[in-house]
């Protein structure tokens, strides 16, 4: 973080440069790349160990390994967002110093962040030149339009400039990403994650036309994914990291679907999910009746959404990001009004006040524990206590808080999820990420749950994690509790949902069961309906 | 851990004190002043005798309230600067109260003057705690405008309706007459304003750390998301915590018209207010640090006068000290949690 | 008297264009300061002490121009105070402008104390009503040139913001700042860049105070209007050139009073003037709403969260 924020000239950029300038050279040919022993520690983990690449000019190289493997570290240290502790980079022979994503801009090296760049308030074309180097003191717009006009012939997609970025569906924004790269001129494009956002088809398109144009030997692409079907489709070579180092790679078409699982993960097996013992109750336990809500815009985010869910069933609600996921769950959760419908459980209407929750059993798994579930100021003690600081022994009379009884409670939950912490009292933002998330987990699953909203729970987290999480979900669901499921990750609900259904621009458009579900019908709901 | 944190508390607060104090100290060097000089001054005409500690020690009594008002919210996340219009309201419904219940019993009326100072402030800033939930009015910038509101009634009752021409060097208010009048804590030259806001302070440390409303407070104002998943009573806890601050603050006005002056004027708006938000600041929003803190400032307030006269210094010296101490304390924010000596080792 | 209700209305429109100038400066600074993503709320006080500092220059120098620029100066000096305490980690920018109000209005009133009897000269203007012969109407159509100068600074800012080089970036900074960071932009120099120049402006807004109307310096100058200001930016939607007729709006709504009074209507005088206070809560609690974000506020924006 501190060499993100000390990076950079302080101020405006300087004159314009002499090389290039915006309009996209597409004919120059990209710059051979190579990494050579790259290494970069956080602390105590050596995030990547010695990693080598080649990034030959005018292939689509995939860097292919699961969450936590080093993938997004080895390309920012390659960009110059990371300073490497070790490790060379060679372009086009030269060995070159990046320590600012610029000096990788000025080589012709582009990357795509997994969290969009692009400034939401202003349209295309003023995002496209916002990265010139060269950007005049006044842009003159006739100019630049003559200029996106040309580009835009040479381009394979269409995308309307004019419009605010903050309009354009999630698979826009990625084509207009990558259209920013080449309009700046870049000839080597890193794709981080590119399709967690984005329909397999939508996917299928977008790395189909990166392919068409390396093999045009107009630039070089490199995506960094988890997904094997990308890279066996896609990718001319890979290199596949495991634990922050290099295990194995070479020419895709040389290697087997089996050996790529083999070297991403390893020794380590993914736990089958416990089958269901609890049957199927017949009364829904979690009812929704045309709920309609709102985003933090004021626009309609979630459409008259009506769905049940049984207990001892897992439904899952399957989706590319941005399509009224969020909304719905902040409607659950109690954090968002919704406009109209209702919410029913058991049977009878759910306000979401804290008595019903807790009469009810209704807990919420949500992402991003620390913006949506934790206080970082607190201490664990506390933070392990939002449920029930105002029931006995935690309470007494009803209104007293006991710190003694909140530091009990602590120390066995601590325990019993194997909580990584100095103390009931440490502060949660002394906890790393995995923690933190074993902290809301451990407050959200160690109560009488009747009901469970899970949204991306496994997100950012590495095997082992996963498979714990996904195996407690499981648990609670044979327990005999009504769980929604809402994942962005399909592998994630064909794993553990007993009923897909899938959102799209906040309506549910498909339902199936797990026997029956497709991967290819259900990717193409979530592109329409 | 809990120790570790007051001690880092404390360290910052000093830091901050000592930094602004030094630029201060440049500041009166360049009118050509010896600024340990200023310095000794300052500490005599705030704590140096028996005389000054108890003008500081009265002084200090509005502040620890006023202080309240900003305190209070701020634990529930809100940056609330409406103690000096809390405060200014809160002394027009004293003298209210007071005229009409002329010929009441003292202790009756007294205590219905505060219960009325109470409430007007309690309201007045509870309003934009109510709007700041149900229409997201921005609570910084809506209780700033009723401070100027509060002053501009005041202005308006004081010159008008509630006019007592019997003073006529400047507009003020009917008095609520001396029988109304509390006295000065025996043997002290104190008023009995100072045992209000200790009282305040103590009783809003009991609330804060030890009953579930406070944690309540405290998870909202941690992170608002979180405590509507915990499925807490989001608008009950700002609508209460405002209308406690603000009634601390309207309280300060009542003592400022039952203890000091006896009738309402300009002179309820001294910036009290004001001072109190620098004091919740330095306390860092907790209500036993707000006590010491406001006798901290008392002083500085208390020794303006002295300043004046020994060295020509405009009284809103102080003003410049407090706006010094002010930035200070924010900057110094900036070290909470660097120092890894008041932090626990982690496993 | 003569002119009666038209009289009223005549002094209210040009004391529209006398009043409006200082909510005209302090709102586009503060709207170019926003634009960036930061709050400075300390404006008050940078208006206070530039129109002590502006007032204190002209009287010992001569040149009320000179008070201008220095009044500017010493509200850029602020905002650059704003700006580099704000760049510190965990330091909230809303709470540093009260601090800076504070400060502000503190040291005003500490280094301006010699200045209040002395008479200082005033700002010229130009004598739009040279062709009537009734005063009121004279009176009205004294245009002074800060005021020409920002009714074209409004339009400029607007254009500037959409087409020049720092334009988009300060919009850039303001609207997503992981974005600014990847294009390799300081987005804490840039912000307290933004927070300079709009304490710049500021402070020549106040400067029109004490050089030009009322043209006096004392204690109680201001009471609020650059306060108001910024709560005028939100009404604005964050855009100079509304900005420029929603300060004429509050300028008449202080100028009412006054106005008022000079036709011998002396009755709630002191309401009157809390009127636009009224107005400013009025306005602000229609543009909010529960339910969704202000809209057109820039994302990283404190207050619009």
């Amino acid at each position: 973080m501190s060499g993100r924020e000390n990076e950079g000239r302080h101020g405006f950029p300087g004159p314009p440069r002499a090389r290039g300038g915006w309009g996209g050279h597409i004919g120059a040919p990209p710059p051979n790349v190579e990494v050579v022993g790259m290494t970069k520690r956080f602390g105590d983990l050596a995030a990547l160990d010695a990693v080598s690449l080649r990034l030959r000019p005018g292939t689509f190289h995939a860097i292919l390994g699961e969450n936590g493997a080093g993938k997004s570290t080895l390309v920012k240290c390659l960009m110059g967002y990371h300073r490497a502790d070790a490790g060379r980079v060679l372009v086009d022979g030269t060995e070159r110093v990046i320590s600012n994503p610029r000096h990788a801009h000025e080589l012709g090296l582009g990357m795509v962040y997994q969290h969009f760049t692009l400034v939401p308030s202003m349209t295309g074309a003023e995002n496209l030149i916002l990265g010139a180097d060269d950007l005049p003191a006044i842009v003159r717009w006739d100019a630049v339009r003559a200029r996106l006009e040309a580009f835009q012939a040479r381009i394979p997609f269409a995308i309307d400039f004019d419009r605010p970025v903050s309009t354009l569906a999630a698979g826009e924004k990625q084509k207009l990403e990558i259209l920013k790269q080449l309009f700046l001129g870049r000839r080597v494009i890193i794709l981080d994650e590119p399709t967690t956002v984005l329909t397999p088809d939508e996917a299928d398109q977008i790395l189909g036309v990166m392919r068409e144009m390396t093999r045009a030997g107009r630039l070089t692409a490199v995506i960094i994914t988890h997904k094997l079907r990308e890279v066996l489709a896609f990718a001319d070579e890979v290199t596949v990291l495991r634990a922050g180092r290099r295990v194995g790679g070479g020419p895709v078409r040389e290697l087997s679907r089996a050996e790529l699982v083999h070297m991403m993960i390893g020794a380590a097996r993914m736990p089958e999910p416990a089958p269901p013992t609890a049957p199927r109750r017949p009364a829904p336990a979690l009812e929704l009746h045309e709920l309609t809500a709102s985003n933090d815009k004021g626009l309609t985010a979630v459409r008259g959404v009506s769905l049940r869910v049984h207990g001892g069933e897992i439904v899952g609600v399957a989706g590319v990001s941005g399509n009224g996921q969020r909304e719905l769950v902040e409607v659950l959760a109690g954090q968002r009004e919704p406009d109209s419908g209702q919410i029913r459980i058991a049977g009878e209407g759910y306000g979401r006040t804290r008595a019903e929750m807790r009469r009810r059993g209704v807990f919420v798994l949500m992402e991003e524990p620390l913006r949506n579930a934790c206080v970082r100021g607190m201490s664990v003690a506390e933070n392990l206590a939002f449920r029930n600081f105002d029931e006995p022994p935690n309470a007494r009379g009803g209104w007293l808080v006991s710190r003694r009884a909140l530091r009990t409670q602590a120390r066995a939950l601590i325990e019993r999820f194997r909580i990584r912490a100095s103390g009931p009292d440490a502060p949660l933002e002394t906890l790393s990420g995995g923690n933190v998330q074993r902290t809301v987990l451990a407050r959200e699953l160690s109560g009488d749950v009747a009901v469970l909203v899970a949204q991306n729970p496994c997100a950012g987290l590495d095997i082992a994690a996963t498979a714990e999480i996904r195996s407690r979900i499981a648990g609670v669901r044979n327990a005999g509790a009504a769980v929604l499921l809402i994942s962005e990750d399909l592998d994630e609900l064909l794993e553990l949902a007993d009923r897909i259904v899938v959102m799209f621009e906040g309506r549910l458009v498909y339902e199936t069961s797990r026997a029956q579900a497709d991967l290819h019908t259900i990717g193409h709901y979530m592109a329409s309906h | 851990m809990r120790i570790g944190a007051w001690a880092e508390t404390a360290a910052i607060s000093a830091a901050a004190l000592l930094s602004s104090l030094a630029l201060f100290g440049v500041f009166v060097a360049l009118r050509g002043l010896d600024p340990l000089e200023v310095y000794a001054t300052l500490f005599h005409g705030a704590f140096g005798t028996r005389f000054s500690l108890e003008h500081t020690l009265t002084q200090s009594a509005p502040l620890m309230l006023t202080a309240l008002c900003t305190a209070l919210p701020a634990r529930a996340g809100l940056l609330v600067i409406g103690g000096e219009g809390a405060l200014v309201i809160g002394g027009v419904m004293t003298v209210l109260v007071g005229v009409s219940l002329a010929g009441a019993p003292a202790p009756l009326a007294i205590a219905a003057m505060c219960a009325a100072g109470a409430l007007g402030g309690g309201l007045w800033v509870g309003a934009a705690g109510a709007l700041r939930h149900w229409r997201g009015v921005n609570e910084t910038i809506s209780t700033l405008l009723l401070n100027y509101i509060a002053i501009a009634v005041m202005n308006h009752l004081v010159t008008g309706p509630i006019r007592d021409f019997a003073q006529v060097l400047k507009p003020a208010s009917w008095p609520i007459g001396p029988a109304f009048m509390i006295g000065e804590m025996p043997g002290t030259s104190i008023h009995w304003g100072l045992a209000f806001g200790v009282a305040a302070c103590l009783g809003t440390w009991v609330l804060m750390r030890h009953t579930t409303f406070g944690f309540a407070v405290d998870i909202l104002g941690g992170n608002a998301r979180a405590a509507r998943m915990a499925g807490l009573p989001i608008g009950v806890l700002i609508l209460v915590t405002s209308i406690l601050g603000g009634a601390a603050a309207g309280l300060a006005g009542a003592i400022e018209i039952i203890a000091v002056h006896g009738f309402a004027s300009a002179s309820l708006a001294v910036g009290y207010g004001y001072t109190g938000i620098l004091v919740a600041f330095l306390a860092r929003q907790n209500p036993l640090a707000v006590i010491v803190v406001a006798i901290l400032l008392g002083g500085i307030s208390a020794s303006g006068g002295l300043l004046q006269r020994r060295f020509g210094l405009p009284d809103a010296a102080t003003l410049v000290l407090q706006g010094l101490l002010f930035v200070a304390v924010l900057a110094a924010n900036t070290l909470a949690g660097r120092f890894r000596i008041f932090r626990p080792r982690t496993a | 008297m003569e002119l009666g209700w038209w009289g009223v209305l005549i002094a209210v429109a040009g004391g529209a264009a006398r009043v409006s100038v200082p909510y005209l400066f302090v709102s586009l600074g503060e709207t170019l300061t926003e634009r960036s993503g930061r709050v400075n709320l300390g404006l008050e006080g940078t208006l206070v002490l530039g129109a002590m500092s502006g007032y204190g220059i002209a009287y010992l120098s001569g040149s009320p121009w000179l008070g201008v620029l220095v009044a500017g100066s010493v509200g850029a000096g602020l905002g650059l105070v704003h700006g580099l305490v704000c760049n510190l980690p965990r330091v909230n920018d809303i709470a540093v402008g009260i601090a800076l109000f504070l400060l502000g209005t503190g040291l005003a009133f500490y280094l301006g104390k010699p200045f209040i009897q002395p008479v200082a000269p005033r700002l010229p203007h130009l004598e739009l009503g040279a062709w009537s012969a009734s005063p009121p109407v004279r009176a009205a159509l004294e245009i002074n040139a800060l005021f020409v100068a920002g009714a074209l600074l409004a339009p400029l800012l607007g254009w500037a913001l959409f087409n020049t080089r720092w334009g988009l970036i300060v919009r850039t900074v303001g609207d997503n700042a992981d974005a600014a960071r990847a294009l390799g932009y300081s987005v804490g120099w840039i912000r307290a860049a933004s927070t300079t120049a709009g304490g710049f402006l500021a402070g020549v807004g106040g400067s029109f105070l004490s050089l030009y109307y009322p043209g006096t310096w004392n204690e109680g100058l201001s009471s609020g209007q650059g306060l108001m200001a910024i709560a005028l930016v939100i009404f604005a939607r964050w855009s100079p050139l509304r900005c420029f007729w929603v300060s004429l709006l509050f300028g008449g709504a202080t100028a009412l009073g006054p106005a008022l009074q000079s036709v011998g209507i002396t009755a709630h005088y002191y309401l009157l003037n809390a009127a636009p206070y009224v107005l400013t809560l009025t306005l602000l609690i229609w543009s909010s709403s529960p339910r969704h974000l202000l809209v057109g506020a820039p994302s990283e924006l404190t207050i619009s969260r």
